[in-house]
């Protein structure tokens, strides 16, 4: 019930749930009602398997129940249980029906309270604990964060500065894995064909199956796992196909780099691994690479591309990025010059770029390029050409065809890059295996009834396998079939056995990095739910199961860690030092650039190319149940918990789809056939995307994600063939009704605002900037007028303009007025990649809250920072602004003005200016008006509409929360806070030793998650500190600063290197111009 | 309907009190026909029940909706970020502007000696009464936590914490309280007299022990007189610069802002412009039923409307140049999200209600030039309604439009309101009705003493100074203490 007006969270009260329970009691009684849960309870109980399922069915359509469900379980509607069909609530009633007879109220015991009396080591009440491990990223491999963990429970992860792939930076999937860890819809009991069973029971049955399997030496035995680097498990799988010589081991993802690995092995013979030193190149090509965000390695990929472009008073020149792609990415929007192609034409123009820069194609056919594309070809030949050798970089896209692998590879052994910008390594991948080919094998295998035992370590293969395998029908064929998850998925509905799998939180392990490095994967809490890990199920199979530790522990003596402190020391760093796989030198096979893949029949009418991608926040499925990746906008399209179909604007004027940004809110759906197998989409129309091709997501359309996952958007695997794969063609018909699709931003255009100023290196180096603090554009300016022209701006007249308001301009007379600290912070916009990392390490930090689609709908998502992002052409609307505009990103939370407008208009004074110059939200005082967010000329405050923190939350939610931060209630204001927690305790600790706070030692959450470092947070009064500095800069402005608003957070100009020859300097000024000109 | 009165206009002439009662009457008529819709509660018309029962569903429908927002949150109406406020600024705005006629006429036109105020004050003051009572309902109720709402009141507390007094809310608070406090003490006092006949009058032994207690005292005495005039016209003086101020705040809660389109300084003359333009709407609106259904043509005659709509037409015309100013201005200002927010005003896509805004309050009143439209009943009824359309998009406009179009593109949203938004709306409109209805049953709607008075004027107006005095309204006594009919002290 929600009688708690009370604004502060009542904290975790596990016995809640059960009162609410008795009052809905007694409301049923007061109301006549005929239902009672214990009497259902009993007679669930009381039933098993097929009966209990046909007993639930029956239920889900009692009207009582539902009433009871939509009272007791408000949060499987998503929606505030406002406004959901009955369809779609008919659905979330099975699956609430499966809590109430499983779990119900035994959900978490009611403990009694007490303190510790002996006090655990290495543990005061209060102070937080901080453990070195990692976690899975993109393709198996690692991502070393430091966990921060609260009185047992960890609440936050941060990038762990000696791991090689994250240096301390970390990304939005990472920052979002542990909401997934507390969800109460992971799985909680080994179940036996649809029945509760134990794990004792379990290892009993498939031991006697594995025993049986050892007169065929396991030729019944097959596992599949996804791609693993964990080099305790590939031992342990070793030491199983040692037992079971004729087993087989068989590893998918959908995202497996294939297509790198048969690159690899097409240019050099082997499957190496390769890495990028972005730092070292000063001109680099992506060929539909998505570096920045999707690739093994993206986070210290981001942060190296940005040191070869910081823009500060004395930068001369920065690198040049080109990217070719099909779908636009954040990697493409910090291109200094994109080309959009369809993904099936990049094949032809990186084999012209190779014969363009020398390399033999040996006879393979070269596309001709015309008009702007040949211009922009030519352009980028001379300038790699043109580049000291090894000082260029060309990199691949994970799903480009092996001929575009070897075909880069080449190149970059032309230009010299082999060694210098491209590095190539023993493989990271445990076992290197064609996983596509293996998959098929098995289907064949299970089909030909070879398979008896099939292991599955975690994956979810009926899910994500390509559609004309037809894995749902064969996986049911396999006598005894084990899946090991951490959600009772589709894989697990259909095989015999379901066993919950701990979170890589909850349990020991090891996993590599892009680069090979080893990191020990510490648990940080006992399993939730009763999981276990792959090793240790692994490690059951044939004797008594061993725990997980000791497992991981006597690998590493195997290896030569005896000595305990050796080991923990790994243990501390999060790495075992040198592990990093070991350069191979290697030699370019002749003839490798002159494979050619099939063609991609030629898109014509409504036959369109058919792009298909993993989802850019819940990828390819696997977060499919993450409320806070679900929530978080995706790059670019701004959307949330919906995947689209997304298309050019010419091309949906071809389609005859409806093209209307002001209602972007009503999507159209359209039919897409690919041979046969339909899916129904919402069409997004996307400005830059080229033509005649559809780029869809995958992930979404999940039948058993869970409550937060299940039933939304439309299910890509179902045109993914085994054959195809990522790259087809198929008829998009529209007119299939509309759906509402769910965005943060609607409007992308900067309408001749002064918001994100842009300018190039060129003209940043030609002006003299000393005297004026000038951004780029103010340059231009400049140059054409001969007399410098004052950045500042005019004071106007304000009625805020109150003595106690006046805030010294001069950072060093703040000093005097405030004592040692002003808090401030810049953003650079060059150093601004979109990634999102800041947005969910936010939410992680900041205990923001969900609120569902139909909140974002209404415009009620809850984020403080939001990725404010525009694109801008030569003239808006015109075809160059549909075909490839320019694509920026600005981050914006609370800026924290001086003369904050938000300020006077509050009728109660719940939010206030504090002496450090923090804009403070005082939540307890808040009556909720919401005047100071229509003041907020920088729309940053959200608001509790609805109590979001506790709707939707079950108790296990609660251990997420941060205790630092109060907890929202309903009908209270809140923003951005400069991180005050975070202030708070370093101010107590440098007060503790008599010291003041260092520069550098207290950061935001969102400039510690960002790989790029373009958020520096810090005391504006020490001139030294980096924060002052960065405010020193020419580029340095205030947005909207005409406001008189003296925001403390302050932007840097984003300043690009465009190429002369594609674009004259006069066109790119003029881009930047015609958006924000008519100004004065 | 009205061809009575139609074919006796109010003939041209210096008698300011020319045509304002028509018929045949007398003090004792006036009386009789005024309260006897009290005293005979049994002959209510049957368009009463009708009227009043529908208000009676409507206002409920408004209390589940408000208990609907108690228990969930204010999450039900539409509002979002970037627009926090919505249908409830919207409708508070409204029914303030709304609840200004009544003052205007009951204390501006006294100062001003109108005496073709008399017949429609007493009504026009009550539906003030009520429209602010709507009105309030909205600031209490459109916080996010309205339980915590009184800390807009300078209380003494333990926390040591005041209001923040630079918020135009607060000031809002303060305007809007003062406002129904002494617009409430205004009628009251007026009625005093008026109770005092009904006290005389009722036959209910309860009705009388009730109009006993609540007329005072009253017995009519010169000295009961001469005090009443006296206070009735302090009273005035003081509510006269609230007409004024309410609506000059509540503009300043848009104009303090920086939000584009509420940046302006001709808001407050133009919303009090727009306020007495909408009361008078809503004054017409109810009394063209009204006098039709109790048969008051007599007193509300047709000058009286025919006046009300040449007010009509003049704040009209204030408030059509206050459209044209602040689309002059947003051009000559020359600020970007200035100039954006007015295009998108007209042209964007909540411009079907930026020109149904500029026909139903720039075109329409226009034809209130022509006398025969003034005179005409029908057009008179929906040309009011146009207005209070027109004002109720008004407010729209600067509220929504303005909110979903701010500085930073990025953030420009849409508001859509929800069916809560529409509940609450039509369910204050009930609980106007509500009161209204109730009102006109339980107290009589025209001031019957005034209504003698005008009587007596207007029989002896050409012997000004025959025996009353000049200065007949703060020296002597009116009326009735002559000897005839003392007023209410009478039977």
């Amino acid at each position: 019930m929600t009688h708690d007006f009370s604004q502060a969270d009542s904290g975790f009260n596990p016995g809640q749930k059960c009162i609410e329970e008795q009052v809905l009691r007694f409301m049923d009684t007061e109301q006549k009602q005929t239902f009672d849960i214990e009497a259902l309870r009993t007679k669930l109980t009381s039933t098993t398997g097929r009966q209990y399922w046909r007993g639930l069915g029956e239920l889900a359509e009692n009207e009582e129940f539902i009433q009871y469900l939509e009272d007791e379980v408000p949060q499987a509607t998503r929606s505030m249980g406002m406004y959901v069909d009955r369809r779609q609530f008919l659905t979330l009633a099975g699956a609430g029906l499966a809590l109430a007879g499983l779990s119900g109220c035994r959900f978490q015991p009611q403990r009694k309270i007490v303190p510790y009396v002996k006090m655990p080591e290495d543990m005061t009440l209060g102070i937080p604990s901080y453990f070195a491990t990692a976690v899975p990223s993109v393709s198996g491999t690692a991502l070393g964060v430091i966990a921060t963990t609260r009185e047992g429970r960890p609440i936050k992860l941060e990038g762990n500065p000696d791991h090689p792939d994250s240096l301390g930076k970390t990304d939005a999937v990472t920052q979002s894995l542990l909401i997934g860890m507390y969800d109460p819809d992971r799985s909680q009991t080994v179940m036996n064909q649809g029945e509760v069973s134990a794990w004792k029971e379990f290892y009993s049955k498939a031991r006697d199956a594995f025993s049986r399997q050892r007169t065929t030496r396991g030729a019944g035995v097959r596992v599949l796992t996804e791609t693993i680097t964990s080099p305790t498990l590939a031992a342990q799988m070793k030491d199983l196909l040692t037992q079971f010589p004729e087993a087989k081991w068989i590893q998918y993802e959908p995202e497996g780099r294939a297509n790198v690995r048969s690159g690899a092995i097409a240019a050099f013979g082997e499957p190496v691994n390769t890495i990028y030193k972005f730092d070292q190149a000063t001109r680099i090509l992506s060929l539909d690479a998505d570096f920045l965000l999707t690739m093994p390695g993206h986070v210290r990929y981001a942060g190296d591309f940005i040191k070869g472009r910081r823009v500060r008073r004395d930068t001369k020149d920065i690198n040049r990025l080109y990217v070719v792609e099909g779908m636009p990415t954040i990697t493409g929007a910090n291109a200094d010059e994109r080309l959009p192609l369809r993904p099936s034409e990049i094949e032809g123009f990186a084999r012209a770029v190779a014969q363009g820069v020398g390399v033999d194609v040996g006879g393979a056919p070269v596309p001709a390029f015309n008009g702007d594309n040949a211009k922009y070809l030519a352009a980028l030949i001379k300038d790699l050409k043109a580049a000291p050798a090894g000082t260029t970089l060309i990199v691949p896209g994970d799903f480009q065809p092996a001929p575009v692998h070897a075909l880069a590879h080449a190149i970059n052994a032309q230009l010299g890059n082999a060694g210098k910008t491209v590095l190539y390594t023993d493989p990271v991948t445990a076992v290197p295996s064609d996983q596509l080919a293996d998959l098929k094998t098995l289907v064949a295998d299970i089909s030909a009834s070879k398979v008896d035992l099939l292991l599955i370590l975690g994956g979810n293969p009926v899910y994500t396998a390509p559609a004309d395998l037809r894995f749902s029908e064969q996986i049911v064929k396999v006598p005894f079939s084990i899946h090991l998850a951490a959600y009772e998925d589709e894989t697990s509905f259909l095989t015999k056995w379901h066993l919950p799998e701990a979170h890589f939180m909850e349990a020991w392990g090891d996993i590599r990095a892009y680069d090979g490095t080893v990191s020990i994967i510490q648990p940080m809490i006992a399993p939730l739910y009763d999981g276990r890990s792959a090793h240790e199920v692994i490690s059951g199979l044939i004797e008594e199961p061993r725990e997980g530790y000791y497992i991981v522990r006597d690998y590493y003596r195997s290896q030569g860690v005896i000595n305990e402190d050796d080991f923990n020391k790994i243990l501390h760093d999060g790495v075992v030092a040198n592990s990093a796989s070991k350069l191979r030198p290697v030699t370019l096979k002749t003839g490798a650039a002159s494979a050619v893949s099939p063609a991609i029949a030629r898109p014509s009418g409504n036959t369109l190319e058919v792009v298909i991608r993993p989802d850019t926040t819940i990828g390819d499925g696997r977060y499919a149940n993450n409320g806070w990746l679900q929530e978080l906008p995706k790059p670019i399209l701004k959307t949330t918990w919906d995947n689209v179909a997304v298309i050019s604007p010419q091309t949906a004027a071809a389609l005859h789809i409806p093209y209307d940004t002001e209602s972007a809110t009503n999507t159209p759906m359209a039919e897409l056939t690919v041979r046969g197998n339909k899916i129904t989409a919402p069409v997004w129309i996307l400005p830059g995307h080229p033509d005649d091709t559809v780029t869809l997501t995958l992930g979404y359309g999940r039948e058993r994600a869970g409550s937060v996952g299940s039933g939304i958007g439309y299910n890509a695997y179902n045109v993914v063939f085994s054959d195809t794969l990522w790259n087809t063609t198929g008829t998009l018909e529209g007119g299939k009704g509309s759906l509402p699709v769910a965005t943060t931003q609607h409007h992308y255009l900067m309408e001749n605002r002064d918001l994100i100023r842009v300018g190039s290196i060129a003209q940043f180096t030609r002006s003299s900037y000393d005297k004026e603090r000038l951004s780029p554009d103010d340059l231009e300016e400049q140059d054409k007028n001969e007399k410098p022209k004052s950045k500042v701006v005019e004071e106007r007249p304000n009625i805020y303009n109150l003595d106690e308001y006046k805030y010294p301009k001069d950072p060093n007379n703040a000093i005097e007025k405030f004592g040692a600290y002003s808090w401030g912070m810049s953003i650079d916009n060059t150093a601004c990649i979109g990634c999102n990392a800041c947005v969910s390490a936010c939410v992680a930090e900041n205990n923001t809250p969900v609120v569902g689609k139909d909140e974002v709908l209404r415009g009620r998502a809850m984020h403080w920072i939001r990725i404010d992002t525009y694109y801008a052409s030569d003239a808006a609307q015109s075809n160059a602004y549909f075909k490839n505009p320019k694509t920026y990103f600005m981050p914006v939370m609370c800026v924290h003005c001086e003369q904050a407008p938000c300020e006077p208009v509050c009728p109660v004074a719940a939010t206030i200016h504090s002496h450090e110059g923090l804009n403070m939200m005082v939540y307890n005082r808040c009556v909720g008006t919401k005047y100071c967010s229509n003041n907020c000329p920088y729309k940053v405050r959200r608001f509790n509409f609805f109590n979001y923190a506790n709707h939707h939350d079950v108790p296990v939610r609660k251990l997420l929360n941060n205790p630092e931060v109060t907890v929202r209630g309903r009908g209270v204001m809140e923003k951005c806070s400069y991180c005050t927690q975070r202030i708070s305790v370093k101010r107590q600790q440098a007060k503790q030793i008599g010291v003041e706070i260092k520069d550098g030692d207290l950061v935001t959450a969102c400039q510690q998650a960002c790989p790029t470092d373009a958020i520096v947070f810090g005391n504006i009064s020490d001139a030294n500190a980096a924060v002052s500095k960065l405010k020193t800069e020419p580029h340095d402005y205030s947005l909207l600063g005409e406001l008189n608003t003296r925001p403390r957070t302050t932007y840097l100009a984003r300043v690009n290197n465009p190429n002369p020859e594609i674009e004259s300097e006069a066109s790119q000024s003029e881009k930047t111009r015609g958006d924000q000109q008519q100004r004065g | 309907m009205d061809s009575t009165i139609n074919t006796n206009p109010p003939a041209p002439g210096n008698d300011p009190t020319e045509g304002l009662i028509t018929g045949e009457h007398t003090y004792e008529t006036i009386t009789d026909k005024v309260s006897s819709i009290v005293i005979n509660q049994r002959k209510q018309p049957l368009s009463w029940y009708v009227i009043f029962g529908g208000a009676f569903i409507m206002l409920n429908v408004m209390m589940a909706t408000i208990t609907h927002l108690l228990f969930k949150g204010i999450g039900i109406w539409g509002i979002n970020i970037p627009s926090g406020w919505g249908w409830d600024i919207i409708n508070f705005v409204w029914w303030i502007g709304i609840g200004h006629a009544g003052t205007l006429i009951s204390a501006i036109l006294l100062l001003l000696r109108q005496q073709w105020r008399t017949s429609i004050n007493r009504f026009a003051e009550a539906m003030t009464l009520f429209a602010v009572a709507c009105a309030g309902l909205y600031p209490l109720l459109h916080t996010g936590r309205p339980w915590v709402a009184y800390w807009l009141f300078p209380y003494p507390n333990v926390l040591g914490m005041w209001p923040q007094f630079r918020s135009p809310l607060v000031w809002d608070v303060f305007a809007v309280s003062t406002y129904a406090t002494v617009s409430a003490v205004f009628w009251f006092v007026g009625l005093i007299p008026d109770l005092a006949t009904m006290r005389d009058r009722a036959t209910n032994p309860a009705a009388k022990v009730i109009f006993a207690c609540l007329s005072l005292g009253w017995r009519g005495s010169a000295q009961h007189w001469q005090r009443y005039e006296a206070a009735y016209l302090m009273l005035a003086g003081l509510s006269t610069p609230l007409v004024l101020s309410v609506h000059s705040i509540v503009s300043f809660d848009f104009s303090v802002g920086i939000v584009p389109g509420w940046h302006t300084t001709i808001f407050p003359p133009y919303f009090v412009a727009g306020a007495v333009y909408a009361g008078f709407a809503m004054v017409l609106l109810l009394a063209i039923p009204t006098r039709a259904i109790y048969g008051l043509k007599d007193f509300i005659t047709m000058k009286h409307l025919d006046w009300m709509a040449k007010i009509m037409l003049t704040t009209g015309l204030m408030v059509f140049y206050g459209y044209m100013v602040e689309a002059f201005y947003s051009w000559y200002g020359g600020d970007p999200a200035e100039m954006d927010m007015m295009k998108h005003r007209m042209f964007g896509p909540y411009g079907w209600a930026y020109w149904m805004l500029i026909s139903c309050n720039g075109v329409a009143p226009q034809f209130l030039w022509f006398p025969r439209v003034r005179r005409s009943i029908p057009a008179l009824f929906i040309l009011s309604l146009i207005v209070s359309l027109g004002m109720w998009l008004e407010r729209f406009v600067i509220v929504t439009v303005s909110l979903t179009r701010t500085a930073i593109p990025a953030t420009w949203g849409y508001y859509t309101p929800t069916v809560f938004d529409w509940s609450m709306f039509l369910g204050t409109m009930g609980q106007f009705l509500f009161l209204f209805f109730l009102f006109i049953r339980f107290v009589p709607m025209i001031a019957i003493f005034e209504m003698r008075d005008l009587l007596h004027k207007s029989h002896h107006d050409d012997t000004n100074g025959n025996g009353h005095g000049v200065n007949g309204h703060t020296e002597a006594p009116p009326i009735g203490t002559q000897t005839t009919i003392p007023a209410g002290a009478g039977e």
